[in-house]
């Protein structure tokens, strides 16, 4: 009997490694986001998102030190700076050594770079979301899919812009949202594929400033909805960083596309 | 597609965005032999660390009659820090402090400034000085992700006192977290030799917690458009300046004092209760206005004032759109020692008017008071003696420490028949305001009185049983329940009855 | 947890399974050492063809300054302009320092720039054979633009919004230089790549 049992976790853990992560299903459809996807600035274009899937929570650590472990060339020390700064995994004690302490493991993992993030995602035979997918997925609460027009939905949100970082994060699994989706919103910052689609000029005055020389088509993107500064506040982090950077509150998560679903 | 027809679409293109190339400054003047006035060449001799003080405080002078290499570093820190008496905020700050560290420089100066987002923070920031020419004032050059370090350079042309500040989106809300300080570029020979130099900002803080709300506050976006401040301070907190934390300075001294306005939204009436600024550079510039009782610091500008003090005392620094002083914070002291002149001000001092809860670091009474209100075992004296604390420095403003009021202007509430007629319009008059003619003691009366809408219901029960009690009137006793009850009472017009 | 039938094949199975899993969960062995430096962008193994249909490695530009920029031929306004820059940077070279210095040029839109269209639009800048333009999947010009520290998104027009930045770099792939001047040659970019050449 007890033979069986080993057997039946080694079984487990070998399937575990194989396809790790997992997905909630998003039907997407037709969906209006804050940053104008239209050709002509400050115009609201709806954009039709196929569905796809989402993973429920970040990335843990103990997700991240599988990934490494499997993967050397991830590690900190031997990735290169050109993919991954210098404070890259900068918490942990070792390469091969997160944070110790009670449900540590459990937490999101952070001080991970775009490169390493999406490195993660295709060795589970994911990607990151687009920013499209990430901004559909967190307008939802727990009860409605899209809660952007409640005032409630953009406190929460800004009540978490205002508690610095530095205080240890707790562990991923918070409350899902009515796609069964968890801590989108309050825990940590997320890479999405195309960050570098979302450059605000490094003045945020100029905004409506056809710098077209400097931003060649359109000049930097301006919100639709002054209401929506939530949400501008997040597109203003993510074009702050380089692919390279990490920081000690950003984090990710994959997503997949369906099969026959175009992107 | 040929090579010429490239080029002709290139000129053509050229021609039409010209324009904005030329409009794109270098940062650097010297590009063919032309030099801007204030440009005076190179930097001389090994690189300087700038000098950064945290606020009342200002960096040494220059001292330096050469242009050199300045390497200033300054580090956002985003950190909750306590607004008022109980009261707590997020603020954002450049080194820690609202305004954020002061920083010297000399006109000619190649300024490398190393801006550093501190890694526990979760907001990306940048920076813009006013004193900058570039583009943003540097704020396009300094993005940057917490955890991260920006740099640029730039050569401080103008001289002059300039406002620095966060210019990430929402640029309204970073400003109005306290992201704001101010950069000094002295003219070449130096400012004239003063016996005290202090930093004083100005901001507007809106919460979503009315005034004085106790516990964690949040921004809020709503009030802040509406250009409807919870909080008007200097440098950042109430009693930043004030108590023990005031400004020092002796007799015949001469001050000179940094004035900055952060805004976001308001324009200061910055004047000092009891003292004429001998000198104004006003708005910062070249121009001097002397003789000046209250000076314009426009949101986003700055001021210098210099005075010689003459008499010992405490001076109050106010925004003169006084409820601001009084009913949102904006004040300061500047306290003043030294022997009496009763040639020039033979009167009591200024404090028991104007200072009351602001001198005195702690409302003990009013803590007793509190403590034993929970309890349940609040007493009539208890409530005297606290009523007594809150009265000074809120209503004694207008109606004097001895209730005596202002002839002609303010009534008084000493032997008040007013008062003695109706105490339940007394309780309504705290909670509404007043506005219209009364006729107190036999005196007609005009004037406006605000609404008490910072005070809860605990301190106007407490200060209408300390006035009850006082200066000949019929004594009694209000509780906290009386004033919930007028509360509740669908207000009457606030204007005295006919 | 369904129950295993004790089979003597299914134990076998079972076992191997778990050495496989045992194997895999072992630190697995080094990677050889690349003698790129760690912030070299050749560090980044895209999958792109140039203007006549070749495949390129990237790490092959090794051993010479590279300018490198990121355009789409159909873009009329700014990538011209960039294609001009250029030029002029190169131009402030002296002929012989100048023939050893390349363009990389990267297109933002695999779709429409073709082989074909990249050839065509080489002509037409008058690009000679120190300029390569090259092709990616659209993952790869992500990538790409990453590493460079490049903005872009593409427009329902098929146009995209792309910030304007020419790079420099050196001879092990290291970003020696960036420049957003454009129309003109900025003195320090030609600075850098006066000593680099």
């Amino acid at each position: 009997m007890r033979a069986r049992n080993v057997l039946a976790a080694l079984l487990l853990a070998a399937a575990g490694l194989a396809r790790a992560g997992d997905y909630a299903a998003l039907p997407g459809g037709r969906f209006e986001s804050v940053l104008p996807q239209g050709d002509l600035p400050g115009v609201s274009v709806p954009v039709t998102l196929a569905p796809f899937e989402l993973r429920r929570t970040p990335v843990s650590v103990a997700e991240f030190l599988a990934f490494v472990r499997a993967h050397p060339e991830w590690r900190r020390g031997t990735a290169p700076a050109v993919f991954a700064d210098a404070r890259y995994l900068s918490h942990w004690s070792a390469p091969l050594e997160p944070p110790a302490g009670a449900g540590a493991l459990q937490r999101p993992v952070v001080d991970v770079s775009w490169f390493a993030a999406r490195a993660f995602c295709e060795s589970e035979d994911a990607r990151l979301p687009t920013w499209l997918e990430w901004e559909y997925a967190a307008a939802a609460d727990e009860t409605r899919t899209d809660a952007r027009a409640d005032p409630a939905w953009r406190r929460r949100i800004l009540a978490w812009y205002e508690r610095p970082g530095g205080a240890a994060l707790p562990a991923v699994g918070g409350q899902a949202n009515a796609h069964g989706v968890r801590d989108l919103q309050g825990l940590v910052w997320e890479w999405v594929d195309d960050f570098n689609a979302l450059f605000i000029a490094g003045d945020s005055r100029t905004q409506g400033d056809p710098d077209v020389l400097k931003f060649c088509g359109a000049g930097a993107i301006s919100i639709i909805d002054r209401d929506s500064y939530a949400v501008l506040m997040r597109v203003a982090f993510l074009s702050s960083l380089n692919a390279a950077d990490t920081t000690s509150t950003l984090g990710f998560r994959c997503a997949r596309s369906l099969p026959g679903a175009s992107r | 597609m040929s090579m010429s027809t490239v080029a002709d679409r290139m000129r053509r293109g050229a021609l039409s965005i010209g324009c904005l190339i030329g409009l794109s400054l270098p940062v650097l003047a010297g590009a063919a032999g032309r030099t801007a006035p204030g440009d005076f060449g190179p930097p001389r001799g090994e690189p300087i660390h700038a000098i950064l003080t945290s606020p009342p405080n200002v960096p040494p002078p220059v001292a330096r009659n050469y242009p050199a290499k300045v390497i200033v570093e300054l580090e956002v820190i985003e950190k909750e820090m306590q607004i008022s008496e109980g009261v707590s905020y997020t603020y954002w700050t450049f080194g820690g402090t609202t305004p954020g560290s002061f920083i010297r420089v000399r006109q000619g100066d190649t300024v490398e400034f190393h801006l550093k987002n501190n890694p526990d923070n979760k907001m990306p920031h940048n920076i813009d000085l006013h004193g900058v020419t570039g583009p943003g004032g540097g704020a396009a050059s300094s993005f940057t992700a917490p955890g991260h370090e920006s740099k640029f350079t730039f050569k401080a042309l103008n001289e002059g006192i300039y406002v620095y500040h966060c210019a990430t989106a929402p640029v309204g809300m970073h400003i109005a977290n306290g992201m704001y300080g101010l950069i000094l570029v002295e003219p070449p020979q130096g400012l004239p030799k003063v016996d005290h130099e202090y930093y004083v900002m100005q901001g507007d803080f809106y919460t979503q917690g009315k005034y004085r709300e106790k516990g964690k506050q949040a921004f809020d976006m709503e009030k802040a458009i509406d250009e409807r401040p919870t909080y008007v301070l200097f440098n950042g907190a109430e009693g930043a300046l004030t108590g023990d934390k005031a400004l020092k300075a002796k007799v015949g001294e001469t001050v000179r004092l940094f004035v900055g306005n952060g805004g976001p939204n308001l324009v200061s009436s910055f004047h000092v209760i009891g003292a004429i600024f001998d000198e104004v550079r006003f708005e910062g510039g070249t121009n001097v206005q002397k003789n000046v009782q209250t000076t314009l610091i426009p949101a986003g500008g700055a001021a210098v004032a210099k005075f010689r003090t003459h008499v010992p005392g405490s001076y109050v620094m106010v925004d003169h759109s006084i409820f601001r002083a009084f009913n949102k914070g904006a004040l300061a002291i500047l306290k003043v020692d030294g022997p009496e002149d009763k040639a020039i001000y033979s009167g009591k001092e200024l404090d028991s008017v104007y200072l009351g809860d602001r001198a005195a670091p702690n409302l003990n009474a009013v803590a007793k008071a509190t403590a034993s209100s929970e309890k349940g075992t609040l007493s009539l004296d208890e409530q005297i003696k606290a009523g007594a604390e809150l009265f000074n420095g809120t209503c004694s403003v207008c109606h004097q420490a001895n209730g005596a009021g202002l002839p002609g202007v303010f009534p008084p509430l000493a032997k008040s028949d007013f008062l003695a007629a109706d105490i339940h319009r007394a309780q309504s008059i705290v909670l509404r305001g007043l506005t219209g003619k009364v006729v107190v003691n036999g005196s007609e009366f005009n004037s406006v009185m605000p609404p008490m809408t910072q005070l809860n219901d605990d301190e106007i029960a407490n200060i209408l049983t300390y006035v009850l009690n006082s200066w000949g009137n019929p004594g009694g006793r209000v509780s906290s329940d009386d004033i919930k009850q007028r509360r509740a009472e669908p207000a009457a017009a606030a204007t005295a009855a006919h | 947890m369904t129950d295993l039938p004790m089979t003597r094949r299914g134990a076998v199975l079972a076992l191997m399974a778990a050495a496989h899993a045992a194997v895999a969960a072992q630190a697995a062995p080094a990677p050889p050492v690349s003698t790129l430096p760690g912030d070299s962008v050749y560090r980044l193994r895209p999958r792109i063809v140039d203007q006549d249909g070749h495949a390129v490695d990237l790490a092959s530009m090794r051993g010479a300054p590279l300018i490198v920029s990121m355009f789409y031929s159909s873009c009329d306004m700014v990538c011209p302009l960039i294609f001009e820059t250029i030029k002029q940077t190169r131009m402030a070279l002296p002929p012989d320092r100048r023939e050893r210095v390349h363009v990389l040029m990267i297109s933002f839109d695999p779709e429409r720039d073709t082989v074909a269209q990249l050839k065509e639009t080489a002509a037409a800048h008058g690009c000679d054979s120190h300029w390569t333009l090259v092709r990616a999947s659209d993952a790869d010009v992500r990538q790409i633009a990453a590493v460079l520290g490049v903005q872009y998104r593409r427009l329902p027009s098929g146009a995209f919004n792309h910030s304007s930045a020419i790079l420099l770099l050196d001879r092990d792939g290291r970003i020696a230089a960036r420049t957003g001047k454009l129309g003109e040659v900025d003195p320090q970019f030609v600075d850098v790549l006066a000593r680099l050449a």
